[in-house]
């Protein structure tokens, strides 16, 4: 059965580019434009198994909707990638402090990204 | 003073003749009372404060001369001093300033009305001018912001004929995957059945020599039975020869009846029968010895032709032909099969290039979230720009303001240092602005913590 990824991002052209490189790499993608609406559908009982997310995001961010995600139950240990134009080292090290599994700053090629999430996502 | 610079500076003078000459007659007329007023304000202000203190001065002097004390006429004196002077130093800077205010609206004693004209003329153009940005920059606001929707949209068009692709290039790949499936299955089915028909030649090659050692059995017995029946020709000749005998020993004895007379009659009959009788064995002999040449010679006959087909069955290769190509045609479709499951490898491991290519692809693709967010900041800043330029064509009328911004555009740019997100906004930043980036760019782009 393929892996479920939640792709978390406000812009659609990376929506559909990420979920298009997902599924051709044989992941099943879930889709979400900010941090509010990718917490409902977790609410909702989707259960992925990685998170990819942006951090600059309007309703709610990247950073605060991992610490969000955090505090669910069955959520604590899934690994959540950060994938964002933002590269100042104090917000890395929120992200890291908030529960952030890694920081990848965009552009990332896509067989990269794969290859980090196969490192961070057991068995993919 | 900053008049003469001004007055100096003949690119404006055409625009002030031609606000002379009608293109802003409306608002010439208006400044002139509006200067003229802040200058009586000021000589009001400054004949206001003279009278108080010479109103001030009175009062003590009074208050002073209700009360005897000694030197009071010196007392007065140095109050006066004390009142006047300070007063005017504060005259004396406000006049200063005064005159800056002026001097900066051109409005200095110096010019001339025609002077003022060009002048005013020049602050309204500018005032203006300032005014105008705003449109300017909302149309290059939304240049960038059409520019950056279409850009989105020819991207979401690449990335869906991206996934077209990938769709299609996935359903071929699981044709060959089909393909390679039923390729394997039927070279292992043909395997088997060649195998099979190998057994079941065998089989029959060896019946078929089984039948043939049988056929040459049978012809054997034949021959020999053949054999045997030549062998009954001696038998029909002696048979023959007793007929012939017993004829002529039926005869004499006829011949011997008939010289006995009467009572050799019967035998007479008895011999003549007998005669008779070796007729129709001698008659019969002949039949069966015809009969056994003819038989005989069908069975040589038939005999020569068993053996020609016997001889060519035996040298007779075609099973042996036959085996060999069943042989070549199962080599010749293993090699076949073996190519065919090399391509479709090939075709398979092309797959994996190309899903690797296009991830590269589409990764290059996020290139416009990023120049996207680089254009929004350069919206915000156009934003700031405008409301700035705004700010100072409402100034610059305002002779109450003192020439202060809340901020002005160095600190405008400054502050965008704090907004960036991205190390190659700040990079840019310092590279046309000059200065240095404090923070710590040292960091991968890919961290896994």
């Amino acid at each position: 059965m393929a892996m479920k990824i939640l792709v978390v991002d406000d812009s659609v052209t990376m929506v559909l580019s990420l979920k298009t490189t997902l599924t051709m790499n044989g992941f099943e993608v879930e889709t979400a434009n900010n941090g509010q609406a990718a917490l409902d559908k977790l609410k909702s009982g989707i259960k992925p198994n990685l998170i990819v997310t942006d951090v600059n995001m309007p309703v709610m961010g990247g950073l605060e909707m991992i610490g969000k995600v955090r505090a669910l139950p069955g959520f604590r240990f899934i690994p959540i990638l950060t994938l964002t134009t933002e590269s100042e080292a104090t917000k890395r090290d929120e992200g890291k402090r908030l529960g952030a599994t890694g920081w990848l700053v965009k552009p990332v090629a896509g067989n990269d990204l794969v290859k980090v999430i196969k490192q961070v996502l057991p068995g993919a | 003073m900053a008049t003469a610079p001004l007055l100096e500076d003949t690119q404006f003078i055409p625009q002030a003749r031609g606000a002379r000459s009608g293109e802003r007659d409306e608002v010439v007329p208006d400044q002139t009372p509006r200067l003229r007023r802040a200058r009586n304000r000021l000589l009001l202000q400054t004949g206001f404060g003279l009278i108080c203190n010479l109103l001030l001065w009175f009062a003590l002097s009074y208050m002073l001369g209700t009360v005897l004390i000694p030197y009071r006429f010196q007392i007065a004196v140095l109050f006066f001093l004390f009142i006047l002077i300070p007063g005017a130093i504060l005259m004396q800077m406000n006049w200063v300033q005064a005159r800056q205010g002026i001097a900066e609206l051109g409005v200095v004693g110096t010019l001339t009305k025609s002077q003022l004209a060009h002048v005013s003329a020049r602050r309204v153009a500018m005032r203006d001018e300032l005014k105008d940005s705003e449109p300017y920059i909302e149309v290059m606001r939304g240049q960038i912001g059409d520019s950056l929707a279409e850009s989105e949209r020819e991207v979401m068009k690449v990335i869906e004929q991206i996934g077209l692709l990938i769709a299609q290039s996935n359903e071929q790949r699981e044709k060959i995957a089909h393909s390679i499936k039923s390729g394997k299955e039927l070279t292992e089915s043909t395997h088997q059945r060649v195998e099979n028909n190998k057994q079941i030649i065998a089989a029959i090659e060896m019946q078929m020599q089984e039948q043939t050692n049988e056929l040459r059995s049978s012809f054997e017995h034949i021959e020999n039975l053949a054999a045997e029946v030549s062998a009954l020709t001696p038998l029909i000749k002696v048979i023959t020869s007793i007929a012939q005998q017993t004829s002529l020993l039926a005869l004499n004895a006829e011949i011997e009846a008939a010289r006995a007379g009467h009572a050799g009659r019967g035998f007479a009959v008895v011999a003549f029968e007998v005669r008779k009788l070796s007729v129709l064995t001698t008659k019969a002999a002949a039949d069966m010895a015809e009969k056994i040449s003819w038989t005989c010679k069908r069975v040589d006959s038939e005999m020569a032709e068993a053996q020609a087909s016997l001889e060519q069955h035996e040298s007779d290769d075609a099973m042996t032909h036959l085996i060999g190509d069943l042989s070549g045609m199962q080599q010749d479709f293993n090699t076949n099969s073996e190519l065919l499951l090399e391509v479709i490898a090939e075709v398979d491991a092309s797959y994996e290039e190309s899903v690797n290519r296009l991830s590269q692809a589409l990764g290059h693709i996020q290139f416009q979230d990023v120049m996207r967010q680089r254009m929004e900041h350069v919206q915000e800043a156009l934003v700031e720009m405008r409301d700035h330029m705004q700010y100072m064509s409402e100034k610059s009328f305002d002779f109450v303001w003192t020439g202060k911004f809340d901020r002005n555009f160095k600190q405008i740019l400054a502050a965008h240092l704090n907004r960036y997100r991205m190390a190659s906004q700040t990079r840019t930043h310092h590279a046309v602005a000059g200065g240095s980036s404090n923070s710590d760019n040292s960091r991968p782009a890919i961290e896994l913590f």
